[in-house]
């Protein structure tokens, strides 16, 4: 009773202490979203040094985006699926790697020297920027690069393979990079996780004389889920937020047809050049219901397994 | 006596598999800086060519080309980038902190409400508001300043999350209170208790949103037009767009080394305190 | 934490040390009265006319080495803009990279707003290229530069001036240089698939696109290509065609010599005479190296100068050029005078300069290796015996280019073409590899173009 006659006391604090939080948002944040929602109902653009519009044109921009092609598909359900092909690509491999090394720094059985050093080089690659990284990638992967010269004097290849070409291989190295870039800070937070997780039950579950297979699934696993649903909703807002990477190495045009062409790279086509506010807030709308949608998912797995 | 042997051998060949692993991601990791390194050691013509992963003997001329260029002024590059990047951190560490410490601590009507909307929105895509970001900011001449990169960092919805677990993990209510015994008003007790407590995650904090905002390319590109007010991965697109005549690509190879230089200085100083962070932070979804 | 940001502090004093150690000069403190405006602002999208602005117009910046030590150290003496540095008028450049359409965006902005700026802030000289210089000379941001006082440009190559001319025949600036793109061939391959390296006698036998793919034929029968790239040949076709790329009414259309290119590069990459790799690929650059295959290149002096890394490493003077089957450009950098400058007499004067002055012309073409707009100043170079370029085995290539600028044609150029020049090659090369069909790589162009152009109509399938 006392207790929470106290609490009710300080309430004011809690609204201020929120207040700059929630005025910046307002301002920088929500404005700009509701204007972008505004700006897709408009023929907006510039050509030359001539602006067109805005003039009220209802829902035509999204039928635009929406309206099928000759060949049947719908573009930007297209884009959004490449993006999430090379985000699932490179998260597979991104969570069971970091997973694994986590596990690796953390076994008190192993005692693993050297870890300071492991944990600190992981995260680097964080640190190039992404259109450097790409760029590196680029010329690594060139038919007069490295790989390829590598390849062809092990004999396993007679002409130069052209990486970025082909669907499949332009793809993997768009999310080849993206798992080296992330691979390090993943392992970083699952390593958080584990380390917070009761001693007690690994040296409970070692007397019962459970194998380290068990404990992993019996204990670590079930445990580490919420961490785990935590880096897996950061990382995939980051994926379908791809954009330098698939920009440089396919020379911004998705190369092969246009199956490494992501969401945010057609943003950039009609925002960067004609400053296209109209075309470029539907696509914007359209990437937050889907982003909604793939959230609403999330979130349900994640309240079940904390309730 | 065999048992023990036996798990003896297990351990060890455990151990080497285990090493193995670890290290070849390691090298995987050392092997890009090594490539940017030999890069910023070669000719522009060693570089138009075919790729190799030999160094060049071209480091200390591409050194000193870099920094004489005219154009890009890699120094002032760096200041606006460092200025941006820091404040950023620091706002939205401390701010984020502020905000998941009023949603911990103080019962208040909307509480739950507010909790459901920051998380809500940590799902919507930033680019969303960048058509209308863009749009205000030429509208109201905001373009060219940095402030304007800045302040939007005071409202961070995932840091936000990432300083609500912690804080849920990590602060006792007493401590709060006890605090309050002593006298001290409710600012201060944040700014005195709550924040030394949460060292390690606004550490770790600090470094990750450091580190996107030093590479940020997307926004600052749409904003900043003036070369007085560019950062550093503006000044670098602009080196490799520059004209073909003068196109140095060791030069840029250089440039990029030299950019990600200090992010790398701070990164390994504060490296220490960051892996105590996440580690002992004890993150409980 | 305050380890942390003892530690921000330091590196942000460190950085703001290393800034003021490099600005600028303060500007001259000038107090007579001049009636031109006290700041003169540059818009350009690099720093190449910059210096040669500072060397030969202001004479701010040596452009000699006259004790032959390698360090420039000897200064222009009839500078014409001299007198405006001590008379304290400051030149001020704002340098914004062309990535992406970054530095139309930026001078846009400016351009846009001069109405408004304050005289000291009004854009008085921006540099524009070939590829979007009709999107600022038939609008309203520039102005007539006869009423200027730029009035004899009998020196000049035609082609320069077209490119400057709005649709109701006003001039609104001038080029620095003129860009002839010449046919570059490798000598030691010449010789084996035509017998001679010499350049009249490979003009004779390439002079046309029949005997050009006569001799592809030939050279791809000893093992050679005729070019390293699908897209080498296509500026030379791009620049002689008969419409443009959009018509008045907004319909995209393909020229008849785009899609003669497209025949021809599917038929190189059919039988083996060029390679997929684009013009600035590195697959392509390799053929310029000691191993290289090809024959022959495309570009003019500023390419084969500055952009054939490979083959100044490895091959040098193994090169030669001639006219090749059809005259063309690539690049130069105009000057355009913008509507409202309040700095009109420098503006003018800088203008004349680069364009008549014979001193400058000289200088630019002994000190820097460039083909200047004064054909006079050309003419005495080409006729120069012992005028040679090093890398061409000694041929004197201004000979060469002054016979190549007086047949380019500035013509069918629209505001769109930097898009659908290199959106069109792109797109192209994945059908050339295979990867696509024809008809999807003409969609996925038409795509590109209606996200960067909404206004235009592409063909109706």
């Amino acid at each position: 009773m006392k207790e929470k006659k106290r609490s009710i006391s300080y309430a004011k604090w809690g609204y201020i202490f929120i207040i700059p939080f929630f005025v910046v948002y307002a301002i920088f944040t929500l404005y700009p979203q509701l204007l972008t929602f505004y700006n897709s109902f408009f023929e907006n653009y510039r050509e030359g040094l001539t602006q067109i519009g805005p003039n009220f044109v209802g829902f035509a921009n999204y039928v635009k985006l929406l309206t099928p092609t000759s060949e049947g598909t719908i573009d930007i359900l297209k884009y959004f699926g490449n993006t999430m092909i090379m985000w699932i690509i490179g998260a597979i491999p991104q969570f069971v790697v970091a997973l694994l090394l986590a596990l690796l720094f953390t076994s008190t059985r192993l005692k693993l020297k050297g870890q300071g050093f492991a944990k600190t080089t992981i995260y680097m690659p964080n640190l190039i920027m992404a259109s450097a990284f790409s760029m590196l990638f680029f010329s690594l992967f060139s038919t007069v690069g490295p790989i390829n010269q590598i390849l062809q004097g092990l004999g396993w290849l007679d002409k130069p393979f052209d990486f970025i070409s082909f669907k499949i291989s332009a793809r993997s190295l768009v999310a080849l990079m993206n798992f080296l870039m992330w691979f390090g800070n993943t392992t970083i937070v699952l390593m958080a996780g584990i380390m917070g997780i009761d001693e007690s039950l690994f040296e409970s579950a070692r007397i019962d004389g459970a194998s380290s297979t068990h404990v992993f699934f019996d204990i670590t696993l079930p445990l580490l889920r919420p961490i785990l649903v935590y880096t897996m909703i950061t990382s995939l807002i980051g994926g379908l937020q791809m954009f330098d990477v698939p920009q440089v190495l396919s020379k911004g045009i998705g190369m092969p047809n246009r199956t490494t062409f992501t969401v945010i790279m057609l943003l950039n086509n009609y925002l960067g050049g004609s400053k296209n506010y109209g075309m470029a807030g539907a696509i914007s709308v359209i990437l937050f219901i889907i982003t909604g949608i793939l959230s609403i998912f999330v979130f349900k797995a994640m309240n079940r397994k904390e309730a | 006596m065999d048992q023990n042997r036996k798990a003896a051998i297990k351990l060890t060949i455990a151990r080497i598999l285990a090493y193995l692993f670890v290290a070849f991601f390691v090298i995987l990791c050392l092997f890009f800086f090594y490539l940017l390194l030999i890069s910023a050691s070669k000719t522009n013509f060693q570089l138009q060519g075919k790729f190799s992963i030999l160094p060049g003997s071209n480091l200390l001329v591409n050194l000193k080309n870099a920094l004489n260029d005219t154009m890009i002024n890699i120094p002032v590059g760096m200041m606006n980038s460092f200025i941006v990047a820091a404040t950023s951190a620091v706002l939205t560490t401390y701010f984020s902190a502020l905000t998941a410490y009023a949603t911990h601590v103080y019962d208040f009507k909307f509480k739950k409400l507010v909790t459901t909307f920051i998380i809500a929105v940590m799902m919507i895509p930033p680019q969303v508001s960048a058509a209308g970001f863009v749009q205000l900011a030429y509208k109201y001449g905001l373009t060219n300043k940095l402030w304007v990169l800045i302040i939007p960092s005071v409202a961070a919805p995932s840091i936000y999350f990432y300083m609500k677990q912690y804080l849920e993990a990590t602060l006792p209510i007493e401590m709060v209170e006890a605090s309050r015994i002593d006298g001290s008003s409710e600012f201060g007790t944040f700014n005195r208790i709550v924040l030394p407590i949460m060292k390690p995650a606004l550490a770790v904090q600090m470094i990750f949103s450091f580190v996107a905002s030093w590479n940020n390319f997307f926004m600052p590109g749409l904003l900043l037009t003036k070369p007085e007010k560019r950062t550093v991965p503006i000044m670098i697109s602009a080196l490799r767009s520059a004209d073909f005549a003068k196109f140095d690509l060791g030069k840029m190879y250089m440039f990029i080394f030299l950019a990600i230089l200090p992010v790398v200085v701070v990164y390994l100083l504060l490296s220490k305190l960051i892996i105590k962070g996440v580690t002992s932070g004890s993150v409980k979804g | 934490m305050k380890k942390l940001l003892s530690l921000l502090l330091a590196l942000l004093m460190l950085v703001t040390l290393a800034a003021c150690g490099k600005g600028d000069d303060p500007a001259p403190a000038g107090g007579d009265e001049v009636a031109e405006g006290k700041v003169f602002n540059v818009y350009a999208w690099n720093t190449e006319f910059q210096g040669f602005f500072n060397k030969y117009y202001l004479g701010t910046e040596p452009c000699v080495d006259t004790d032959g030590d390698g360090v420039l150290d000897g200064y222009f003496e009839n500078a014409p803009g001299k007198h405006w540095v001590d008379e304290g008028v400051t030149f001020n450049w704002t340098i914004v990279p062309s990535d992406n359409g970054q530095y139309q965006e930026a001078l846009d902005a400016a351009l846009l707003a001069q109405g408004e700026a304050a005289a000291d802030e009004k854009v008085d000289l921006f540099l524009a290229e070939a590829d979007y210089i009709l999107k600022y000379v038939n609008s309203e941001v520039t102005q007539d530069v006869k009423a200027l006082g730029v009035n004899d440009m009998s020196q000049t190559y035609p082609y320069t001036v077209e490119a400057a001319t709005d649709t109701n025949g006003v001039t609104k600036g001038v080029s620095f240089q003129c860009c002839p793109s010449a046919l570059i061939y490798r000598r030691s391959i010449a010789k084996d698939v035509l017998g001679t390296d010499d350049p009249a006698e490979v003009q004779e036998l390439l002079n046309s696109w029949e005997k050009f793919d006569a001799v592809a034929e030939t050279a791809a029968a000893k093992g050679y290509l005729m070019t390293p790239s699908f897209a080498e040949t296509y500026r030379v076709f791009s620049n002689n065609t008969t419409s443009p790329w959009v018509d008045a009414d907004k319909n995209l259309s393909f020229d008849s010599a785009i899609t003669t290119w497209m025949t021809q590069a599917e038929k190189y990459i059919a039988n083996g005479y060029t390679l997929t790799e684009g013009i600035w690929d590195a697959g392509k650059n390799a053929e310029m190296g000691k191993d290289g295959k090809a024959l022959c290149f495309f570009g003019p002096a500023w390419y084969f100068n500055f952009c054939m890394g490979p083959a100044h490493d490895e091959a040098m003077g193994d090169w030669a050029i001639c006219e090749g089957p059809q005259a063309h450009f690539w690049g130069g950098t105009w000057l355009l005078a913008p509507a409202g400058s309040d700095n009109p007499t420098i503006l003018a004067e800088i203008m004349n300069t680069f364009i008549n002055n014979e001193e400058v012309c000289s200088a630019l073409i002994a000190n820097e290796s460039q083909f200047t707009n004064n054909q006079t100043v050309n003419n005495k170079f080409a006729a120069d015996p012992d005028y040679g370029s090093e890398f061409l085995g000694g041929q004197n290539d201004v000979a060469v280019f002054a016979e190549l600028a007086k047949n380019i044609k500035f013509q069918n150029n629209t505001i769109y073409d930097q898009y659908m020049n290199e959106g069109l090659q792109t797109y192209f090369v994945e059908y050339l590899k295979g990867t696509v069909t024809l008809d999807e790589a003409i969609q996925n162009f038409y795509k590109y173009v209606n996200e960067k152009f909404p206004a235009v109509n592409v063909p109706a399938e």
